[in-house]
């Protein structure tokens, strides 16, 4: 508090540094960076470029997923089908690769459009038919999960070329190729939404949809917009998925929708709409994936990992919390 | 909404008398044939059967005639409400539907109305297999109930054939028992009285789980570590028994634990205002992990064998389902009539308005997480006695299907609606799906999807029956 | 218009509902093939060939295992070893963990360690082995969630130097030195089909409760019941095969769909994971059709003692998980130590003795092994 005493040197620059380090991002990353240096001492496999470019690989469909489910949790929707339309999309691929005989960038084009028509499929009935969208979701979890398995008949499709490959196993100027789609969809997609007024009717939408309506945005398109999003994403992240796994199963990405909506929220993200943030969201992807590395680096077993994770999750927004509050009180 | 709108009617002991009816007529289905030969134990079917193939029905010295006269005041009751201004006329209809499905059977049985084998329809009436009896009997009891549970018209409104599907309790009603006739003449093994109990008693702890999640979900929040709960509590509960300690302790301490966990949960929530769904997020990894580390894997056995409650059949009826019915009644009256009850809805629907109407949200939010940790306690306790050995890992995504289970029960995730019985009705509907999917031999690779879709449309015809109210 | 696409969708809806199972016909058999070949062994009855001597009559296929990147020879020093099996928390890893530390303890110069997802996840599994490669262990003992998906990380753990041995479920040949194999699939298929039909005769009619389709284990064990059937039981009639995950409750549920579906058409259940076979005979138990519907699968004894001791069950089927990681850890040190190479036909594994080489790059366990009324207490598993 004492900082606050007026008349500082340079008001502007620490101001706004203060800003940051106190904001929701700032305290998460505050709470990283704490997490990191702590591993760190513990084990010196750690903190290694090899391994952190490998996480970086690891954490690509997790986080590519996250950022539409950011978008959607900001407006107060949930998409819990991410998972299953990740399923979907690679069962795709290989079916079509494999049963019917596309080419395989044609399957793969196939298998990303399906995943997009999912995700519209959600949007439509969500913003036309009004179901709302946790029950829509829940409902399309076990469909999409279902056309998965039925289109699949429980055969895999494997013993793809060498090129396809590339993008989840390969390197692109040292950095898993991955990992550069990650890195310029969150750089986009960050700037959509802090920088576009299609960013700031998500906020309007989040916080006042009725208000937002009626202020004349255009709420349904909008809407409709952010679900088929992420449906693409999650097409996309199944097929990264497959190029890494080198195999499809009809039961990839179970549970995803879990892990995506932990990340999000632990990034920051009100998940009663109205706030939240990209960089917040990536945030959160990184930290969860740095536990689960670090902490098997440091000998920790993976049951103990996952309460330190649950653990972590409640106390960063515990602490958030607790300095947001102050700060309003301030 | 409708709940919170209503003014309820004035209850008239005639109200009750629906109640009472069904009672007997299942208790009578049930003790009676015992009574006439123990030594065959209360299996209904077979006993009178054999009863009747050996002519010794003995009609009014065992008392049987109790359950046509049932039946036949069931059937007079639900005319009477559909006539009178002030009462629930779908569910009216549907019980002097029941009431009369009763009647008729209980004729053709003692006219001697060949009684082939189910699937034989040919032979008989429909209504002469005796299977069928189970569950017609089934639906008259929870009408009966619901006579009173749902909300009722108001007196002036008028009389709409749309009234049918007055809310989303009716709307499952109906799927439920079209699923029920559609895939019974398609299969008609599928009504066996053994199956239906089957689905009906080992699904009763999901739907007593989702009993609390329906409070959680009505007060706006939502509960995500329950699936891993159940597996901890369910754990718990056989080791005590193992250890040594006697099973009526062994049951009631999962309850316990799970109140402590759910008020803990609660206290995040209430005083640190931590949203529900990163709590109880966080929650299901600790608890999931605490329990890996704990048990390493090792199931339970070597239980006693008065340990396994669910397996017990007190007047022959299977203790999952008395336990899940009593529970629904409870509950739905609870809701509907307590101060608190009525609290969670206001919670829900408009938190600031409850709180300037003086309660405390922040105790009933303790509340709302304790007693949804008691009711997965009972559900743990009614999971783990229902083999002779406990498997550690609870089931995959059982939070999925309880969460699942109370929405499509018509409980709004926004809060503020829903009731009990619509997520015990939901429970049995989507299991009911599942097992009707096997009998009438979907493909077993679209088992999945198939179940997705009727999720699926049960939430559309909700939304259809809210428009149609709107117009 | 909005009403119009409402009912247009929900149009839609219901004719994909209708049209859906429809097309499917509804009675599609699962034969868990996915496209690998399937080797019927000779029928029950037909002369009693000795397994040994029938594998050294055919000629020793090469070694198709992968090849570990030169390093510096562990032979007697210390190691340290991993062991990543599908998911920690369940009874038969906690079994085979078990036997790794018996190994462990008998060798004294191995450490091993259990470390797995908390899921059957493919994703996690690998993302675990590759955390402990990074760590630098000296071994890694693994049983895949997908053979297909693990192995390019395993392939990493043999580039950097790290000798890798699965057991229980294998991956690609490559990308691994040794797997060691509980029984073989076509062993277990006819394992099952014989108990099947020594029980309720040639013509028996049976379902099958299995984990999951995309399950590589029991879809090949399914295969091979398929395979053996139709060789020499070609009446036997496949009612239904169902999908249980590795659900105790919904195992039960499934079992008690098919009797009450088949009613006295049901002769059979044959469960295929440790956690539906218990399950099967609770739900045949409590139906009380113990005499007509014949419950055989694989289980553990712990699990089946009640029902095997009160003649509900009257045998399963499985391999002691105890011995198989046992073993594992024993095949893992002999490869450090140089003792067992590629080419090489057997292996010492302690108190097992000589364990034979198959297919290759596998390490046979030995038969599947019935627990009978007779046994079923000599096991503590």
């Amino acid at each position: 508090m004492q900082e606050t005493t007026p008349a500082p040197r340079n008001p502007t620059v620490s101001e706004k540094l203060r800003r940051l380090i106190i904001s929701q991002e700032g305290v998460l990353f505050l709470i990283m960076l704490a997490s990191v240096l702590f591993l760190a001492t513990r084990t010196d496999k750690f903190l290694t470029v090899d391994n952190l470019l490998q996480q970086g690989r690891f954490m690509t469909e997790i986080g590519l997923i996250a950022i539409p489910m950011t978008y959607i949790i900001i407006t107060g929707g949930i998409d819990l089908s991410v998972g299953s339309i990740l399923g979907l999309a690679a069962i795709v691929l290989g079916w079509t690769w494999q049963e019917l005989g596309f080419p395989l960038e044609l399957a793969i084009i196939t298998a990303i459009i399906s995943g997009t028509v999912a995700g519209f499929v959600n949007g439509l009935f969500i913003v036309r038919v009004g179901v709302p969208p946790l029950i829509m979701t829940l409902a399309t979890l076990a469909l999409y999960r279902g056309l998965a398995e039925g289109i699949s008949e429980a055969r895999s499709a494997r013993g793809y070329p060498e090129w396809f490959f590339q993008l989840g196993q390969g390197e692109f100027l040292g950095i898993p190729t991955q990992l550069w789609l990650l890195i310029f969809a969150v750089i986009i997609f960050g700037i959509v939404l802090a920088r576009t007024r299609l960013g700031r009717a998500l906020y309007a939408i989040g916080n006042n949809e009725t208000g937002a309506r009626f202020s004349g945005l255009t709420v349904n398109r909008h809407l409709l917009f952010i679900y088929t999003f992420s449906g693409f994403m999650s097409a996309v992240a199944g097929y990264i998925f497959v190029s890494r796994v080198s195999t499809t199963r009809s039961d990839m990405g179970t549970g995803m929708e879990l892990d995506v909506i932990a990340a999000v929220v632990l990034g920051g993200t009100s998940i009663f709409g109205g706030a939240g943030s990209v960089p917040g969201t990536i945030i959160g992807v990184v930290l969860i994936q740095l536990l689960k590395n670090g902490l098997v680096l440091a000998g920790v077993t993976s049951d103990a990992t996952i309460v330190v994770i649950g653990s972590v999750l409640i106390f960063a927004i515990l602490v958030n919390n607790f300095i947001q509050s102050r700060r309003g009180e301030g | 909404m409708r709940v919170a709108k209503s003014a309820p009617v004035p209850r008239r002991p005639i109200h009750y008398v629906g109640i009472i009816l069904s009672l007997v007529i299942i208790g009578a289905y049930f003790t009676l044939p015992f009574v006439i030969q123990p030594e065959r134990g209360p299996s209904t079917v077979a006993v009178l059967t054999e009863s009747k193939k050996a002519n010794e029905l003995g009609l009014f010295k065992t008392g049987l005639e109790l359950i046509p006269l049932a039946a036949l005041g069931i059937l007079l009751l639900g005319v009477w409400n559909v006539i009178a201004p002030a009462a629930s006329r779908a569910i009216s209809l549907l019980m002097s539907v029941a009431g009369l499905l009763v009647v008729v059977y209980y004729i053709n049985f003692f006219r001697d109305t060949p009684l082939g084998p189910p699937n034989e329809w040919g032979e008989g009436s429909i209504l002469g297999s005796l299977d069928i009896a189970f569950w017609i009997m089934l639906v008259a009891g929870i009408l009966a109930v619901l006579q009173i549970a749902i909300p009722r018209a108001l007196p002036d409104e008028r009389y709409r054939i749309t009234k049918l599907f007055g809310n989303q309790e009716s709307v499952i009603l109906f799927g439920l028992l079209f699923l029920i006739f559609i895939v019974g003449i398609a299969n008609p093994r599928f009504l066996q009285e053994r199956n239906i109990s089957d689905i009906l008693q080992g699904n009763a702890y999901i739907a007593v789980a989702a009993l609390g999640m329906t409070m959680v979900i009505v007060t706006g929040n939502i509960d995500i570590s329950v699936g891993s709960l159940v597996g901890l509590l369910a754990v718990i509960s056989g080791r005590l028994v193992v250890a040594g300690a006697p099973s009526p302790i062994a049951w009631l301490i999962p309850l316990f634990i799970g109140a402590g966990i759910g008020g803990f949960i609660g206290f995040l929530v209430a005083y640190l205002r931590i949203p529900s769904i990163v709590v109880t997020l966080g929650m299901l990894s600790i608890i999931k992990g605490i329990l890996i580390i704990w048990t390493a894997g090792e199931r339970v056995t070597d239980m006693p064998a008065d340990y396994h409650l669910s397996q017990m059949r007190p007047l022959g009826i299977p203790m999952p389902i008395i336990i899940m019915v009593l529970l629904t009644i409870v509950v739905v009256l609870w809701m509907r009539y307590s101060a608190t009850g009525r609290a969670f809805y206001a919670l829900g629907g408009n938190a600031e308005a409850a709180r300037l109407s003086g309660l405390s949200q922040r105790r009933l939010l303790m509340t709302v997480f304790t007693l949804n940790g008691v009711f997965v306690g009972i559900a743990s306790v009614m999971y783990s006695t229902q083999f002779q050995i406990i498997q550690v890992t609870p089931p995959p995504a059982l939070e999925l299907s309880i969460i699942t289970a109370s929405v499509v029960g018509g409980v709004s995730i926004l809060g503020g609606t829903g009731t009990a019985i619509g997520s015990t009705l939901a429970t049995l509907l989507l299991n009911f799906i599942r097992s009707a999917m096997i009998f009438i031999n979907v493909s077993p690779f679209w088992l999945k999807a198939v179940q997705g879709l009727l999720i699926l449309a049960t939430v559309l015809a909700d939304l259809i029956r809210r428009r149609r109210q709107r117009l | 218009m909005n009403k119009t696409l409402a009912i247009t969708l929900i149009l839609a809806l219901f004719l994909a509902l209708v049209v859906m199972p429809l097309s499917a016909d509804g009675h599609e058999r699962w034969d868990g093939s996915d496209e690998l070949d399937v080797n019927p062994l000779e029928c029950m009855g037909a002369e009693m060939m000795d397994d040994d001597g029938d594998m050294e009559e055919m000629d020793m296929p090469e070694y198709d295992g992968g090849m570990v990147a030169m390093g510096d020879s562990m032979a007697g020093m210390d190691i340290v070893v991993v062991d990543v099996p599908k998911l920690i928390g369940i009874g038969y890893f906690a079994a085979t963990t078990l036997g790794q530390q018996q190994a462990a303890e008998e060798l004294g110069n191995v450490s091993v360690s259990t470390d797995g997802p908390t899921d059957a996840n493919i994703d996690d599994q690998i993302q675990i082995i590759d955390s402990y490669i990074t760590q630098g262990v000296d071994g890694i003992l693994f049983a895949a969630n997908d053979p297909v998906a693990i192995a390019p990380v395993l392939r990493k753990a043999l580039e950097a130097g790290i000798h890798v041995v699965g057991y229980d479920a294998n991956s690609e040949p490559d990308a691994r030195e040794w797997f060691v194999n509980q029984a073989e699939f076509n062993g277990i298929g006819k394992a099952l089909i014989d108990s099947l039909v020594s029980q309720k005769g040639e013509d028996a009619s049976f379902g099958i409760v299995t984990s999951t389709f995309t399950t590589p284990n029991q879809a090949r064990w399914v295969s091979e019941m398929w395979a053996y059937a139709d060789k020499c039981f070609p009446d036997l009639d496949w009612l239904e095969t169902l999908e249980a995950q590795e659900d105790a409750g919904l195992s039960f549920q499934q079992a008690q769909t098919l009797i009450n579906k088949y009613g006295e058409d049901l002769d059979g259940i044959i469960a295929l994971t440790s956690v539906a076979t218990p399950a099967s005979a609770d739900a045949v138990n409590q139906a009380d059709v113990c005499e007509d519907v014949a419950v055989t699968g694989l289980g553990l004894p712990n699990a089946m003692r009640p029902y095997i001791s009160s003649g509900c069950v009257q045998e399963v089927y499985l391999w002691n998980p105890v011995d198989l990681g046992y073993a594992a850890v024993y095949i893992l040190r002999a490869v450090i130590d140089g003792e067992f190479q590629p080419g090489d036909s057997s292996v010492m594994a302690g108190r097992l003795g000589e364990l034979m080489v198959v297919n290759g790059s596998e390490v046979l366990l030995g038969p599947p092994f019935a627990f009978t009324a007779e046994n079923v207490d000599d096991f503590d598993f």
